[in-house]
């Protein structure tokens, strides 16, 4: 027996209508900071929005590693476990990427070998929470201070560049920016065909829907949380590695190069509803609002976090349409 | 007989719920003071969704609600108490944690101002006048069930209420406690009280009300004196046509053990011993059924045969191989299937249909390197949709976008379907429609026909009795009887599965 389909196409583009007015609502919101800050609104939105876009290929540089720590936030997601811990993987995996560099090995090994060390940390939150229990968002966020200083000292100790002090080495031969590109859509493409296509991303969406349900179907909890969140923390190394590999070339002791990458990527997660294809326009919107930020600061001395603010609203504004489902629940029923 | 005072007057309510369900296509209702009225009606009739509505639970699309000869718009069940009107759930709303006194006390002064000893001292007066005891210190959650009701009542009458609305009271408990409740009910009219029961069974509203309306479908089928009226015209009107209540198969042809259960002892979450020493066998070719009240033990019982939980003692064969050990896939290699009494183990309502249909037979529909064969998956999801008459929109819908009688022919037709050599089913008949639940019936003969072995748990005693090859009946985690369904009387079960008589005094 079959009902109407007429509003399943409608359904289909749901989400993206609501990621659109999320960045509306967004827009507006950063619209009255700007006012209330004493800026001219109209003038530094429309910076924000727009600047980004003037160079294509900055643009996509910025949003690869942000595509890449969505993924890594979004794969543990769909199994129901939080990866606050994207932070830390990209510290350690653009430390590894940095070392892997200086010994002249060029690629792909930098791409294959240095997300291993955030596959390690990934590895680790998982066999903790199923080991002893240790909820993952805690033991992620501990870890990521802990990678946070344990690179710090390292590139200032081990891997410093010769002449300034507080930088580690630079990376002589860039990975070019097609190349880079060409890694992330493949990268995309393999999470969607894991999530989608396979077993493991089967088992993974189930244990995400209801843990009770994975035992049933004959899946391993302990084993899907593991795999999960090495996974994630895989991606979050990838993410790491292309920031110094492709973007930066080199990080230093306060980390600036990579901070914020992993957080960031969790926005970008969560824009991108958590669908690694939604992902990449997710990536690239934030970008063009990151790079707009900075520009606006050059150009009218405000405040880059207008930028943030934005963000940050149209994040909580896409929360709305499920709060406002169970309103109108409660309301009409 | 005196003119009635009508209390409640429900005209033409329409309930359209937000997903396009029509719950209620127009229904008329009056009860009155001093009388017993049974709503009665099969699942999905729409016998809740019309007192949750007067309730003010929920809104009505349509109609007009009286109470007390005004016209009532209720925004929320508060208003609804303070009117006098009271609704107990089958789903109990006391929190675990708290004493008894404590929760009364949050019901009563939720609606107006009144001191803690106030409410104790009242509700000490008002269960003198019911006969019962209150455990006033007691934490609600180390209560039994039955005492939790009665929580319920006080709480209702404590506010003043001069309706009650019980939605299925009996469905949880022993037919002793049945009795204390109709007892006590049937005092409440007397001082003048309207009590609406919400029911499914026939018998029971026959036994208690004064009158009885009955729902099909969300239409009002008639309103009826008790007594003018026959089980069997109740039966019609309920059902809608002539079913054929009782299906039988032919004679079985048990053969060797399929399933077998020795000495087995299980926990539940808690810690707590439920299954104490039960010992079964079920044979291939024939279909074992078991018996007894809610929360004797059947759910760890059989979580433990699936091994979704954990033996603490005894064995489990599974087509004799020692399975007590052994994980829920190394199990299904055995020829074991489950169909698990919540759907909240038995499917992941965010994922669509057709992933769900996979969930119990993932490598049947895995290729190589790991990946699902998503075409082949969807012919099977079309399949069970199909014969099962799972109402749906499209297979790439969300499970949790079924109601739940679909959620449930998905949950059941997917394990049928999969003609299991041993199939372990618990309810597998809840919230069906009558020609489905009689069509899934059928379809656990035929398996037992075709020589698979099924051992069904049911809260249904009618299904398990035209069903079983053997009856067993659990009480406090041991099998305390076992014997051929004809054996077993109504009466007798019910004094067995309440712990009345234990087998061998019988």
């Amino acid at each position: 027996m079959r009902l109407a389909r007429s509003d399943i196409g409608l359904k289909r583009v749901y989400p993206l209508l609501e990621s659109l007015a999320a960045l509306i609502v967004g827009v507006i919101g950063g619209f009255i900071v700007a006012a209330a800050l004493g800026y001219d609104p109209v003038a530094s939105i429309s910076l924000i929005l727009l600047s980004g876009l003037g160079n294509l290929e900055y643009l996509f540089s910025i949003s690869m590693p942000l595509a890449l720590s969505a993924l890594a936030f979004i794969l543990p997601l769909r199994a129901g476990l939080f990866n606050i811990g994207v932070e830390g993987q990209a510290y350690i995996g653009a430390l590894a990427a940095i070392y892997i560099l200086s010994l002249g090995l060029g690629f792909p090994l930098p791409v294959i070998l240095a997300p291993l060390a955030g596959a390690l940390a990934g590895f680790l939150i998982g066999v903790l929470k199923v080991y002893r229990g240790v909820n993952e968002v805690v033991s992620s966020i501990m870890l990521n201070w802990t990678l946070f200083y344990t690179v710090s000292f390292t590139v200032s100790r081990y891997l410093r560049d010769p002449l300034i002090v507080h930088q580690s080495v630079r990376v002589d031969r860039m990975l070019p920016a097609l190349e880079a590109l060409i890694l992330t859509l493949a990268i995309v493409i393999a999470v969607h065909i894991i999530l989608y296509r396979t077993t493991l991303g089967y088992h993974i969406r189930v244990m995400g829907s209801s843990p009770e349900a994975l035992k049933y179907s004959g899946g391993s909890e302990s084993r899907s949380i593991i795999v999960a969140m090495t996974l994630g923390g895989l991606l979050g190394g990838l993410a790491g590695t292309l920031q110094v590999y492709a973007v930066s070339g080199f990080i230093d002791v306060t980390m600036s190069a990579v901070f914020g990458t992993g957080f960031m990527g969790i926005a970008v997660g969560l824009i991108g509803r958590a669908t690694p294809i939604g992902v990449l326009p997710a990536s690239i919107l934030i970008s063009a609002l990151i790079i707009g930020g900075h520009r606006l600061e050059l150009r009218l001395g405000a405040p880059p976090e207008l930028a943030d603010v934005i963000i940050g609203v149209m994040v909580l504004a896409l929360s709305a349409p499920y709060a406002l489902r169970l309103l109108s629940l409660k309301l009409w029923g | 007989m005196t003119p009635r005072e009508t209390t409640v007057f429900m005209k033409g309510i329409v309930k359209v719920y937000p997903d396009g369900t029509q719950a209620l296509k127009g229904v008329d209702f009056e009860a009155s003071k001093g009388e017993i009225h049974a709503l009665l009606g099969e699942n999905g009739a729409g016998k809740t969704t019309l007192m949750r509505i007067l309730y003010g639970e929920i809104k009505p699309t349509k109609g007009e609600i009286y109470v007390f000869g005004e016209k009532a718009t209720f925004k929320s069940p508060r208003d609804a108490l303070r009117t006098g009107i009271a609704m107990v759930y089958q789903q109990f709303s006391l929190i675990p944690s708290l004493t008894v006194a404590e929760n009364i006390y949050l019901a009563a002064s939720s609606v107006k101002r009144v001191s803690l000893e106030d409410v104790k001292a009242r509700t000490e007066e008002l269960s003198k006048n019911l006969g019962w005891k209150v455990p006033f210190e007691y934490t609600v959650e180390n209560l039994p069930v039955g005492l939790r009701q009665r929580i319920e009542i006080l709480k209702a009458l404590l506010v003043g209420s001069k309706v009650l609305i019980l939605d299925e009271p009996t469905s949880v408990l022993t037919p002793l406690e049945v009795e204390e409740l109709f007892k006590v009910l049937g005092n409440l009219r007397d001082e003048g009280m309207t009590i609406i029961l919400i029911t499914h069974k026939i018998r029971e509203a026959k036994k208690i009300s004064d009158r009885v309306t009955v729902l099909r479908r969300g239409l009002k089928a008639g309103t009826f004196n008790t007594l003018e009226i026959s089980e069997t015209n109740l039966a019609r009107l309920m059902v809608g046509e002539e079913v054929e209540l009782a299906i039988r198969g032919g004679a079985s042809k048990p053969g060797t053990p399929a399933l077998v259960v020795e000495k087995l002892k299980v926990k539940d979450d808690m810690g707590v011993l439920r299954v104490k020493e039960a010992t079964l066998t079920v044979r291939y070719g024939e279909i074992v059924g078991i018996a007894g009240v809610q929360g004797n033990g059947q759910r760890e019982l059989v979580e433990a045969i699936a091994g979704l939980r954990p033996a603490l003692e005894g064995r489990i064969l599974v087509d004799g191989v020692d399975a007590t050990k052994l994980t829920v896939s190394e199990r299904r290699k055995l020829g074991l299937s489950y169909i698990p009494e919540s759907k909240l183990v038995g499917l992941a309502l965010e994922m669509n249909i057709v992933e769900n249909s996979i969930m119990t037979s993932l490598l049947q529909f895995t290729r190589r390197l790991l990946e699902v064969d998503w075409g082949k998956a969807r012919s099977g999801a079309g399949d069970i949709v199909r014969e099962f008459g799972v109402v749906h929109r499209s297979l790439d819908d969300p499970v949790k976008s079924l109601s739940g009688g679909n959620q449930q022919k998905l949950m059941v037709g997917r394990e049928v379907n999969k003609k299991p050599k041993i199939l372990v089913a618990h309810e597998p008949t809840q919230g069906l429609d009558i020609a489905t639940a009689i069509m899934v019936r059928r379809r656990l003969l035929d398996l037992r026909d075709k020589g698979s072995a099924v051992f069904l748990v049911s809260s249904d005693l009618e299904e398990l009795l035209s069903l079983s090859d053997r009856l067993l009946v659990i009480y406090d985690g041991r099998i305390v009887s076992e014997g051929a369904p004809r054996d077993y009387a109504l009466e007798k079960l019910g004094l067995l599965m309440g712990g009345v008589i234990e087998a061998g005094q019988e």
